[in-house]
C-alpha cells in the first residue's frame, strides 16, 4: 500500500463508520385509521403461509376476484411455507420492509409485532362488538387481542390430534386408546399387524415440540406452565416436565420404527407413510386432515382422537393443543383501510366456506363456515373438539421466547437421539430461560 | 500540470468502482462490527449499546465452540481428501496411458462438482434417509444391515455424513486442478528420472509433489477458507441438528439471528468468521507470492 493510500483508506473507513452509526432504529409509525373509507387503488402486498399445494391458489383466486371488483387494486403476493415464512418475516422486519398484510401465529410471535408497533390496531373494525368482529368465533378473536385491543384477523382454527386408520386398528384388534398407557400398549399389536404404529418425522425439530407441549399441559399444572413460558417468572422445576419428557421418549422408542433416528425423517415423509397406509397413526393438525386422506387412507377409514391423557397426570387433561392462525396489518402501511377491506372480503362467509372445504381444508374461524356440508367429516369433528376444549395450549415454539423455544427444540432432538436425558434437557432449557431474562 | 490533470481524470474513472466497493463491501463490514456491539430488537427497532458483551457471550457459548470444532473438522478432512487425496488421484489419472481414458476419468470425477451444493445436499438427504434411502437398503442387501442407521438423525453420525457428501462433491474439482498442474510439468523431467531408474512412486514424491507445491498450497488455503464458509449443505441436510451437533459457524450465526432473534450476537459470530477467513486470505496471498515454482 502506498504511503498516501493508507490515510485515504482510513478516512474512507471512518466515513463509512459514521454512516453506519447514523443508521438503525425505526421511525414512529403513523397512527393508522383502520376504519377510514378505503381508496381502491394501489398495490397491496401480502405475505401468506399458503405456498404450494393444496392451499397455494386460495389467495391467488381471491386477489384476482378482488381486482375484478376493484380494477385499480393490484396485488403483490408472497407465498411461503410453514418453515420459510419465519425467516422471511424476520428478514422483512429487520429491514423495515413488512408487506401491508402478513401472516402470524398467536402467542409470543404475534406479541413481538404488537409490542414493536408493527401491527395496526384494528379494534374499531374487528373488535368483538363490531359487525365484522361478530362474524368470528370469540375465542379466535381473543387469541390476537392484547390489553383490550384487537390486532389480528384470525383466518383458520387449528388443533393437534392423533389421526388413525380404522382398518389398521381393526386388523390389529386394538381400540381407540383412552389413556397414554393404552396408546403405548397398542403399538405392539399394530406392529405385529404389519404397521409402523406411529409415523413420526422430526427433521425440523418442531414436530417433537407438538408432542411435548400437549404432554406438558397434561403433566404440569397450568399456572406453573404459564409462568414458565415467560423467562421473567420461569422456574422450570416442576417434576411434571421430567414425566412428560420421559413419556415422549417412551412413545418414540416403542411406537416409531425409526426410534432414536427419528430426527433424520422429514415430517412430510411421516405424513406420506400414514397417507399410504404404512403407518397406523400420525399426530397431525386439522389443516392436514384432508391431505392425509388424499391417498390410500380414505376419509371413511380416517379417525381422530386427542392424544390420550396419562394416568395420574398432575396437569389439566382437558387442554387441547392448538391455536388459530391469522394475519396482521402493517401499522406503517399507507393502505391500512384498503388492507382491512380486502381481509373483510377474504373472511366473508362464502370465502370462509371455500377455505374450509377440500382441497384447502383449513377450518375457518368464521362462524358458520365449517359445517358437515362444507367440510370433510374429520375437519368438522376436529373443529367441534377444538370449540369444546375449555382451553387451548399454544404451540411451544411460538408461545415462549425464541431462545427458550430453541432450547426445547434442541432438547427434543437430543432426547430422541439419546444424546441427553430428560433431566439434562430440562436443565438446558432452564439455562436458556435464565439467559433470556 | 498535464500530468496532474491526467492523474485526476484517472481517479475520476476509479471513483464509481470505489463507491460500489465501499457501499457493498466495506459498509456492510463496518455495519456488522457496529451491530456486534448492540442488543437489537428487530420488532421495535430499538438498539442498545452493549459494548463487547456479545463477544463475552461467545466465549461461554458451548454451541459456538462446537460449531468452530465442526468447521475445523471439516477443514482437516477436506484437506486430507480434497488436497492430498485429489493430488494422488490426479497423478494416477495422468499416469494412465490412454488419452481417452484420461479424459473420461477426469469427466467422471468432475461431474459431482457441476452439481450445486444445495442440490447435492438434497440428493444425499434422500440417500441417507433411514427408511427409504438407498444407503441403508444397500447395506441390508449385502448383509451389513446392522450398520444401517439414521445417518443424519443421530448426533454421532450426522456431521461426518455431511462432510462425506461434501468430499464427494468437491473432490473432482480439486483433482481437475491438480491434473492441470501436473500437465504443466515438462515430460522430459519424468523421462530423465525414468532413465535413472526412479520408479512411479519415486517420481510422484520426487517430481510431482515438489513441482505442484504452488497448486498444493493454493488448494490447501482455498479448501481451508471454504471449510469455514460452509452453510448450504448443512442447512439443507440437518439445519444444524440434531441437538446442534452439526452447527457450523455459518449456520449458528443464522440461527442466532433469524431463529433466536439475537442479531447482535449473530453479528459477533460473523466478525469472528470474518477474522478467520481474512487470516486465511492473507495466508493465501503470502503463499501465492512466495511459493512460485519455475523451471
Amino acid at each position: 500500500m502506498r504511503p498516501r493510500a493508507l490515510p485515504t483508506f482510513a478516512a474512507l473507513l471512518g466515513t463509512l463508520t459514521l454512516a453506519a452509526c447514523s443508521g438503525g432504529g425505526t421511525t414512529q409509525a403513523p397512527k393508522a385509521d383502520a376504519a377510514a373509507k378505503p381508496e381502491f387503488s394501489g398495490t397491496l402486498s401480502i405475505l401468506t403461509k399458503f405456498a404450494g399445494d393444496p392451499t397455494g391458489p386460495y389467495f391467488e383466486n381471491l386477489a384476482a376476484a378482488y381486482t375484478k371488483q376493484h380494477p385499480q387494486v393490484k396485488f403483490e403476493l408472497i407465498q411461503e411455507t410453514d418453515q420459510s415464512v419465519k425467516d422471511k418475516l424476520k428478514t422483512l422486519t429487520a429491514s423495515d420492509a413488512l408487506p401491508d398484510i402478513y401472516f402470524t401465529w398467536t402467542g409470543n410471535w404475534a406479541d413481538n409485532y404488537i409490542r414493536g408497533g408493527r401491527a395496526a390496531d384494528l379494534t374499531a373494525v374487528i373488535g368483538p362488538n363490531t359487525p365484522w368482529g361478530k362474524t368470528f368465533s370469540p375465542g379466535s378473536l381473543a387469541a390476537f387481542a392484547r390489553d383490550g385491543k384487537n390486532y389480528g384477523i384470525p383466518l383458520y382454527g387449528n388443533g393437534k390430534f392423533m389421526g388413525y386408520s380404522k382398518s389398521a386398528f381393526d386388523k390389529a384388534g386394538v381400540a381407540v386408546p383412552k389413556t397414554f398407557e393404552e396408546l403405548i400398549a397398542a403399538c405392539g399389536p399394530l406392529r405385529k399387524a404389519g404397521y409402523e404404529p406411529i409415523a413420526f418425522g422430526n427433521k425440523d425439530g418442531w414436530p417433537a415440540l407438538h408432542y411435548l407441549q400437549q404432554l406438558f399441559a397434561y403433566n404440569v399444572p397450568d399456572a406453573t406452565l404459564q409462568a414458565d413460558f415467560d423467562p421473567a417468572t420461569a422456574k422450570l422445576d416442576d417434576p411434571g416436565y421430567i414425566t412428560a419428557l420421559n413419556q415422549f421418549k417412551t412413545l418414540v422408542d416403542q411406537c416409531t420404527d425409526t426410534k432414536s433416528g427419528t430426527n433424520g425423517v422429514l415430517y412430510s415423509s411421516a405424513q406420506e407413510a400414514f397417507a399410504n397406509g404404512k403407518a397406523a397413526m400420525y399426530y397431525q393438525e386439522i389443516l392436514e386432515f384432508d391431505n392425509a386422506t388424499s391417498a390410500k387412507v380414505k376419509p371413511a377409514d380416517f379417525g381422530i382422537f386427542q392424544l390420550p391423557v396419562p394416568q395420574n397426570a398432575a396437569g389439566d387433561g382437558s387442554v387441547l393443543e392448538g391455536s388459530p392462525e391469522g394475519y396482521l396489518i402493517n401499522a406503517k402501511s399507507p393502505r391500512v383501510a384498503l388492507a382491512v377491506d380486502f381481509m373483510k372480503f377474504v373472511t366473508n362467509l362464502d370465502n370462509a366456506k371455500t377455505l374450509s372445504a377440500p382441497p384447502y381444508g383449513q377450518p375457518s374461524t368464521v362462524v358458520g363456515a365449517v359445517t358437515e356440508k362444507t367440510s370433510s367429516k374429520a375437519v368438522y369433528e376436529g373443529v367441534q373438539l377444538v370449540n369444546k376444549a375449555p382451553k387451548l395450549a399454544i404451540w411451544l415454539d411460538t408461545v415462549t421466547v425464541p431462545e427458550v423455544a430453541d432450547a426445547w427444540l434442541a432438547g427434543g432432538e437430543a432426547l430422541i437421539s439419546g444424546g441427553s436425558t430428560a433431566d439434562q434437557v430440562l436443565e438446558s432449557v432452564r439455562q436458556a430461560s435464565n439467559a433470556a431474562k | 500540470m498535464r500530468a496532474t490533470l491526467r492523474r485526476t481524470l484517472g481517479l475520476a474513472w476509479v471513483v464509481p468502482a470505489l463507491v460500489l466497493v465501499g457501499v457493498f463491501v466495506y459498509l456492510p463490514l463496518v455495519q456488522n462490527l457496529q451491530f456486534s456491539t448492540l442488543k437489537w430488537d428487530i420488532y421495535s427497532g430499538s438498539q442498545e449499546y452493549v459494548g463487547l458483551d456479545n463477544y463475552t457471550k461467545l466465549v461461554d457459548d458451548p454451541v459456538f465452540w462446537s460449531s468452530l470444532g465442526n468447521n475445523a473438522l471439516y477443514a482437516v478432512v477436506s484437506i486430507v481428501f480434497q488436497v492430498f487425496g485429489a493430488l494422488l488421484l490426479a497423478a494416477l489419472i495422468e499416469g494412465v496411458r490412454s488419452q481417452r481414458w484420461q479424459r473420461a476419468l477426469r469427466a467422471i470425477y468432475f461431474i459431482p462438482s457441476a452439481i450445486s451444493l444445495t442440490v447435492a445436499g438434497l440428493l444425499f438427504y434422500f440417500i441417507y434417509e433411514p427408511n427409504l434411502g438407498p444407503l441403508n437398503h444397500a447395506l441390508r442387501a449385502v448383509g451389513l444391515g446392522e450398520l444401517a442407521q439414521a445417518w443424519l438423525g443421530q448426533e454421532s453420525t450426522a456431521m461426518s455424513s455431511i462432510i462425506a457428501m461434501s468430499q464427494w462433491q468437491g473432490f473432482g474439482y480439486s483433482t481437475l486442478l491438480f491434473a492441470v498442474a501436473i500437465q504443466r510439468i515438462p515430460s522430459e523431467i519424468y523421462g530423465a528420472a525414468a532413465i535413472d531408474g526412479v520408479g512411479a512412486v519415486g517420481r510422484f514424491f520426487r517430481i510431482t509433489v515438489p513441482l505442484v507445491r504452488e497448486m498444493t498450497g493454493l488448494m490447501a488455503i482455498v479448501t481451508l477458507s471454504g471449510a469455514f464458509q460452509v452453510f448450504n449443505e448443512v442447512m439443507v441436510m440437518t439445519a444444524g441438528g440434531p441437538n446442534n451437533s452439526t452447527q457450523v459457524l455459518g449456520t449458528w450465526l443464522y440461527r442466532s439471528g433469524f431463529v433466536r432473534n439475537n442479531f447482535g450476537y449473530a453479528a459477533a459470530i460473523a466478525t469472528v468468521l470474518f477474522v478467520i477467513t481474512l487470516a486465511v486470505a492473507v495466508a493465501q496471498l503470502w503463499v501465492t507470492r512466495r511459493r512460485r515454482v519455475e523451471w
